[in-house]
């Protein structure tokens, strides 16, 4: 029933003549035309007289572009960014703070009398001097309180000084509390920042720049980089295009999700001479590319089958991809390309 | 003259940053005529600002090795006075002309500082970086070049003049019930939904019909796992059979968090808590309240998983844990919009989806 009322209304549009300019493309005429009918009666004589002029030369004088569907997949940072030098000494700055102002800690709240967590918690506090084990050996409640910023070259603020002294904490409380003594706890450390792969420099890899946006960036046959794209066929909507260019360019071995049905930017392409193709004689002026943002889940490309010949792919961050690309595809892509 | 115009042009032919200024590259702004007081003179005070940022001066190693402020205090033969160094903040604010002004809360030497920022969660990282500019895709409505919205009648609708009497009447609520609901934006770069604020929630039984002892234990749950102070607020319904009565009995808790509190607990809640939860399905997909607010309840045996409560679950007196509802406050303007979000937050939906 919807889809009747729905055709019968795309008949009315075809029939209705029209006011309006041909660069809109279909759909959005279709969307123009769909107006209230108060508004569709005040309408006509304002409209018609400021569009007519403009769609009847146009036809045969405008220029005709190809038009590309683009893939902007791209791998979502999969841990949290390195923190700034002033961020680090701000939140270290905080914490200490908040020791000073804090209450203090009540251990019978946390602690049994007599139990074996509670004697390893008074040696450590006696070594720590705090109940907070991240901000270095500092008492709130002591006489040198005051002392609370950090020196020239203190490791205290780093992330990686805190990780170290969490792990140091629990492995100190598995080994005290446990009742084989013979063995030694091993809590695990967490993973590195730093993969294999950013080690060797593999920008094949997705496992690398853990902290940042990875896009994928393919080498056409002629040796410039870009974003996969290849040409919209006819009765193709843009986002069937799209998924049709990822499976035809960097395989189906690939776990995606496309984000939204609307392209997230485009890049326009003006030749210097309009193409006159062989065969059919059609002229072409440029391609235009609408690109669709895509993420990846699980996967990675794989270019041997691959439509258009391409020679490489990349896994690259915003400011790599700036290296590769020409200056002026940069330009128009870098506002849609997450800056972590 | 004429010198005056070929600089003019050369100003204009030459990079900006060449160019060179005639005014003073000091303050800008007013200028008074006390400012030439010797007193005050603006070049002094720029000649006592460090021309460097302190976090680039490099300081030789001899000075940064031996510098140690406690053995330094230590030395002085005799201690400055407290009063000398330490500043107290009055304790009342006694008005704008008293002469003893309180510090403003951001002052850590105010009495209203609160310490913080301490991290940056991942969640909220995870927002900024992934979420946020997805959902501006998804929610994206394209409008072709000369497009006019249809013009939608009036929210509040205007009396007909049938009567004398509709003179003055306030305006007439939406047609079909009298709930006017939120004016939802489509949305743009500047009004992508975010997550507000957390509120837990939780409603204790046994404080009106036994002792005071189950809400003084709730409130210690509900602060431990949300890491704010909980408020407790008193009934406002008369049930005979749960023995309250309008102001007479505390009977619940409830903690707001906001920030980055909120974030964490966010994380801990959509990555520790609820995948442990035995067979929940996850939050029905008919709850919010329909303008971008979601709420979901947890059982005393699901709060009980918080690490925060598992660490020492013993000291909880057996089953006083508490349950409580936690509802999970957005900028979104509908439900849809608010699913959208938490939905990508990592907050389960099941059931049918009512927006």
């Amino acid at each position: 029933m919807a889809s009747g009322s729905n055709s019968a209304r795309r008949v009315a549009s075809l029939m209705r003549p029209s006011r309006l300019d041909p660069g809109v493309c279909r759909s959005c005429q279709e969307s123009l035309g769909r107006r209230s009918y108060a508004s569709a009666a005040t309408a006509p004589t304002g409209v018609a007289s400021s569009t007519a002029p403009v769609s009847t030369p146009s036809s045969a004088i405008e220029p005709v572009y190809t038009i590309n569907a683009g893939v902007v997949l791209s791998r979502p940072p999969q841990i949290t960014r390195d923190l700034e030098p002033f961020e680090k000494a701000f939140f270290f700055y905080q914490k200490r703070l908040n020791e000073r102002l804090a209450l203090p800690f009540t251990k019978y709240f946390y602690f049994k009398r007599g139990t074996p967590a509670d004697v390893d918690w008074k040696n450590k506090i006696k070594e720590r001097r705090t109940p907070a084990r991240d901000v270095g050996n500092y008492n709130a409640y002591d006489n040198d309180a005051w002392n609370d910023e950090l020196l020239l070259g203190a490791k205290e603020s780093e992330p990686e000084h805190m990780v170290e002294a969490l792990v140091h904490d629990a492995e100190t409380t598995a080994n005290a509390t446990s009742q084989d003594t013979s063995k030694k706890e091993e809590i695990p450390r967490p993973f590195s920042r730093v993969t294999e792969a950013d080690k060797k420099g593999d920008q094949r890899s997705l496992n690398r720049l853990l902290s940042r946006t990875l896009y994928l960036l393919v080498q056409s046959k002629e040796g410039y980089w870009k974003f996969p794209s290849m040409p919209i066929e006819k009765e193709e909507t843009l986002r069937e295009a799209a998924e049709r260019t990822l499976a035809q360019t960097a395989g189906v071995n690939m776990n995606t999700w496309m984000v939204g049905f609307h392209p997230a930017g485009h890049h326009v392409y003006t030749n210097r001479k309009p193409h006159v193709d062989q065969v059919t004689g059609a002229v072409t002026h440029g391609e235009k590319t609408f690109f669709m943002k895509t993420r990846i889940m699980a996967g990675q490309a794989d270019l041997s089958s691959s439509a258009e010949k391409l020679k490489d792919f990349k896994w690259l961050s915003k400011d790599e991809i700036s290296k590769y690309v020409l200056p002026q595809y940069y330009s128009h892509i870098k506002n849609m390309l997450a800056d972590r | 003259m004429a010198v005056r115009e070929s600089s003019r042009h050369l100003a204009r032919s030459v990079p900006r940053a060449f160019v060179p200024c005639n005014r003073t590259p000091a303050f800008l702004g007013r200028r008074n005529a006390s400012d030439e007081a010797p007193s005050r003179r603006l070049s002094d005070q720029l000649d006592e600002l460090e021309t460097a940022s302190s976090l680039s001066a490099t300081v030789p190693e001899d000075v940064a090795k031996s510098f140690d402020p406690v053995a330094r205090s230590k030395g002085r033969k005799s201690q400055l006075p407290r009063s000398r160094y330490q500043f107290r903040s009055p304790k009342y604010d006694r008005g704008p002309l008293h002469p003893h002004q309180p510090p403003p809360p951001s002052d850590p030497s105010s009495r209203l500082f609160v310490p913080g920022p301490f991290s940056l969660p991942r969640a909220q990282q995870t927002y900024n970086a992934t979420v946020a500019s997805d959902i501006l895709t998804l929610c994206y409505v394209h409008t072709p070049p000369g497009f006019k919205a249809p013009v939608k009648a009036p929210r509040l609708r205007e009396w007909d003049e049938s009567s004398p009497y509709h003179k003055n009447r306030p305006l007439r609520g939406p047609r079909g019930g009298d709930v006017l609901r939120l004016l939802r934006k489509p949305i743009k770069f500047n009004n992508i939904p975010e997550i507000e604020r957390i509120t837990i929630h939780s409603y204790v039984k046994g404080a009106a019909q036994e002792n005071s002892g189950w809400l003084h234990v709730a409130g210690m749950a509900v602060q431990a796992i949300s890491n704010v102070r909980v408020e407790t607020s008193k009934s406002r319904a008369s049930v005979a059979t749960w023995s309250i009565a309008p102001g007479r009995d505390t009977v619940a808790v409830k903690a707001e968090m906001y920030g980055e509190t909120m974030y964490h607990f966010l994380s801990k809640l959509v990555d520790v808590v609820l995948p442990r939860i035995k067979d929940w399905p996850g939050v029905k997909g008919s709850s919010g309240d329909s303008s971008g607010n979601i709420t979901f309840g947890l059982e005393p045996e699901q709060v009980a998983l918080f690490p925060e409560i598992e660490v020492n679950y013993d000291m909880y007196p057996p089953k006083m844990i508490p349950g409580c509802h936690i509802t999970l406050h957005t900028t979104g303007k509908s439900d849809k919009d608010a699913r959208l979000l938490l939905s990508a937050m990592g907050v389960p939906f099941y059931g049918k989806i009512v927006h």
